[in-house]
């Protein structure tokens, strides 16, 4: 753990160096995410509603994905696809397997990106709007498992990300295959996924659970009904959910790793 | 003595896929995937002890690579057994690389936008060096390698030959016994080329480290190893000392006589007459056949000779002679 803080101090310290390239990245970030909101917003100012969710409803889940979103790529961004392709071409990766510390680590510790603080800020921003228009009852419980729901959202972000890294080992190239399901992913859990034909929702939900980590949490917090009639316990699978991504991730990782090393590509 | 590294029928194949060409390679290449075995190495077998100085040779895709990537555990062989300093490279990992040290050619191990003093900090933690050790082989390194002009500066920012003195230094400063070195002097300048030599030297004489090195500057081989190995289409072909490399295979040494007078005929028995001009003879032989000084002997009791020197067949030209002329060629399979 301190070795990890360490690695990550690195990686802060050596964007301070390009302060005016971290300034206006982040702004760059703030102005695309606000039009992307703004937009949305447009809409509803003609209809009003989608599918009997409100704009304020709305905003709760896009918030509240775009800040888990954002906290994930700050994290895991070692395991961006495109970034850790060029670990691999470069001959990076195998100066970490000359380190006698855990590779995991050091992917991890590889690129802590401050710059997504621009797009955790706009999710910030977007929550705050859905919880001043919105009256939610702000039990105990819901208060201890808001933490939870965001941790499990991190988890399964993150475990979307080592997938599409180690993919990598076999493809080399990076693939935009891996970036349907991060970048793309957290866009479609951006809204309420009864919008959404049955059969992607489906996709969501038993392929890979994307529906217990946004939309299921999102009813028990704003007080919705269900309408595909799920058992109850469906909002709080969020955290299970989201570690079980996050481990099966990691298994698929370590046999990657095994993989590269038999193979040298 | 206990061998530091031990390599038994070390093989590793990689598979490739078929590249078709002509009309619809693309397309065929895209969906077939007939594959074909490439013998990077192939059953090498060897034994290196501590202290030793060895340089790996090959031509471009003999294997050179694949081998250290072996032996530095990277890769994972497909047959074969190797053993460093007791340890299975690819199995025991992270408790292998601590013992040793390795520098590959054009890649950093260095981060790249820190200084390089804070990067070296930095392997302090990674290698768990006691703080008193590691300052102590700190300012050490610093000194020998003259680190200090630019101890300040990113890593992105210095220049080839800087960068790989700050690389070698990251490589030893939690004291391997063992040290990787592919293409140390790729790409620098005469000057900068000479330093690394010198510093290699000094570690394996002074501090007693193995060192294993790939070059293709056979200045690097003359001026530092003690034993060449040579490998060619994954096989090992030459394992051995210089002196015996150019025994063996190199060309033949040259004896060349400055006479005090004219003479129309300067033929001896033994060795052959290469060149005569201008009072100049250049007498080719052989060191199996003859000793120069017995040569010598030869013409002098002929001719009045006014200088003369021997001229040994030089290293480059002895590899050069056994790439070109494939003298040590692999047996066909």
């Amino acid at each position: 753990m301190g070795l990890y803080l360490k690695l990550v101090g690195v990686q802060i310290r050596s964007q301070m160096r390009y302060r005016s390239q971290f300034v206006l990245d982040t702004l760059a970030l703030l102005l695309v995410t606000g039009l992307e909101y703004a937009s949305l917003a447009l809409v509803f100012e003609r209809f009003k509603s989608i599918q009997g969710w409100s704009l304020a409803e709305v905003a709760f889940l896009y918030g509240l994905v775009e800040m888990a979103f954002g906290l994930t790529d700050m994290i895991f961004g070692g395991f961006d696809a495109p970034r850790f392709g060029r670990f691999i071409r470069q001959g990076s990766f195998d100066q970490m397997m000359l380190r006698p510390i855990g590779i995991t680590l050091q992917v991890l510790g590889s690129d802590f990106n401050l710059k997504r603080f621009g797009k955790m800020a706009v999710g910030v921003v977007i929550f705050s709007y859905a919880l001043s228009h919105l009256s939610i009852t702000w039990t105990v419980a819901k208060l201890l498992y808001f933490p939870l729901v965001v941790l499990g959202l991190v988890l399964f972000f993150g475990g979307l990300f080592i997938i599409g890294a180690t993919i990598i080992f076999w493809t080399v190239e990076s693939t935009e295959v891996m970036n349907i399901f991060t970048y793309g992913g957290s866009f479609m859990m951006s809204y309420p996924m009864n919008i959404y034909e049955t059969w992607l929702r489906n996709l969501f939900t038993f392929v890979v659970p994307a529906i217990f980590l946004n939309y299921y949490p999102a009813l028990f917090f704003l007080g919705k009904p269900d309408p595909f009639n799920f058992p109850a316990f469906a909002p709080f699978l969020a955290p299970l959910a989201g570690l079980a991504v996050f481990l099966i991730s990691l298994g698929f990782w370590r046999f990657g790793l095994k993989h590269y090393q038999s193979t040298g590509s | 003595m206990e061998s530091i590294i031990r390599v038994d029928g070390l093989a590793k194949h990689f598979s490739v896929r078929k590249h078709y060409k002509g009309r619809f390679a693309p397309l065929k290449n895209f969906f077939t995937r007939e594959a074909s075995t490439v013998k990077a190495v192939d059953d090498l077998n060897f034994e290196i002890n501590p202290g030793e100085l060895v340089g790996y040779l090959g031509p471009n895709g003999a294997g050179k690579s694949t081998t250290l990537k072996m032996l530095t555990g990277l890769l994972v062989p497909s047959h074969g057994e190797v053993r460093v300093s007791g340890f299975n490279p690819w199995k025991e990992r992270k408790a292998y690389v601590r013992h040793i040290g390795a520098v590959f050619g054009q890649r950093t191990t260095l981060w790249w936008d820190l200084p390089v003093v804070e990067s070296l900090e930095l392997l302090k933690y990674v290698y768990h060096i006691p703080e008193a050790r590691f300052r102590e082989n700190l300012s050490h390194f610093i000194d020998l390698l003259e680190l200090s002009p630019f101890l300040g500066t990113p890593v992105r920012a210095l220049s080839l030959g800087q960068r790989m003195r700050a690389d070698l230094c990251a490589a030893l400063l939690h004291d391997p016994r063992l040290l990787f070195l592919d293409e140390p002097t790729i790409g620098l300048d005469v000057v900068a080329k000479e330093r690394i030599r010198d510093f290699i030297k000094y570690l394996n004489q002074e501090r007693k480290t193995t060192v294993i090195l790939t070059t293709h500057d056979l200045a690097d081989v003359q001026k530092l190893c003690q034993r060449i190995m040579i490998i060619d289409q994954g096989k090992l072909l030459f394992d051995g000392g210089l002196e015996r490399l150019q025994e063996r295979f190199g060309g033949k040494r040259q004896l060349i006589v400055d006479f005090a007078e004219h003479y129309p005929d300067v033929h001896v028995a033994q060795a052959q007459l290469k060149d005569y001009q201008n009072r100049r003879a250049i007498y080719e032989f052989d060191r199996r056949e003859l000793s120069a000084s017995e040569l010598i002997g030869q013409v002098s009791s002929q001719f009045q000779i006014q200088d003369l020197t021997v001229r040994e067949p030089d290293i480059e030209a002895t590899i050069r002679n056994i790439y070109e002329k494939q003298l040590l060629k692999v047996p066909e399979t």
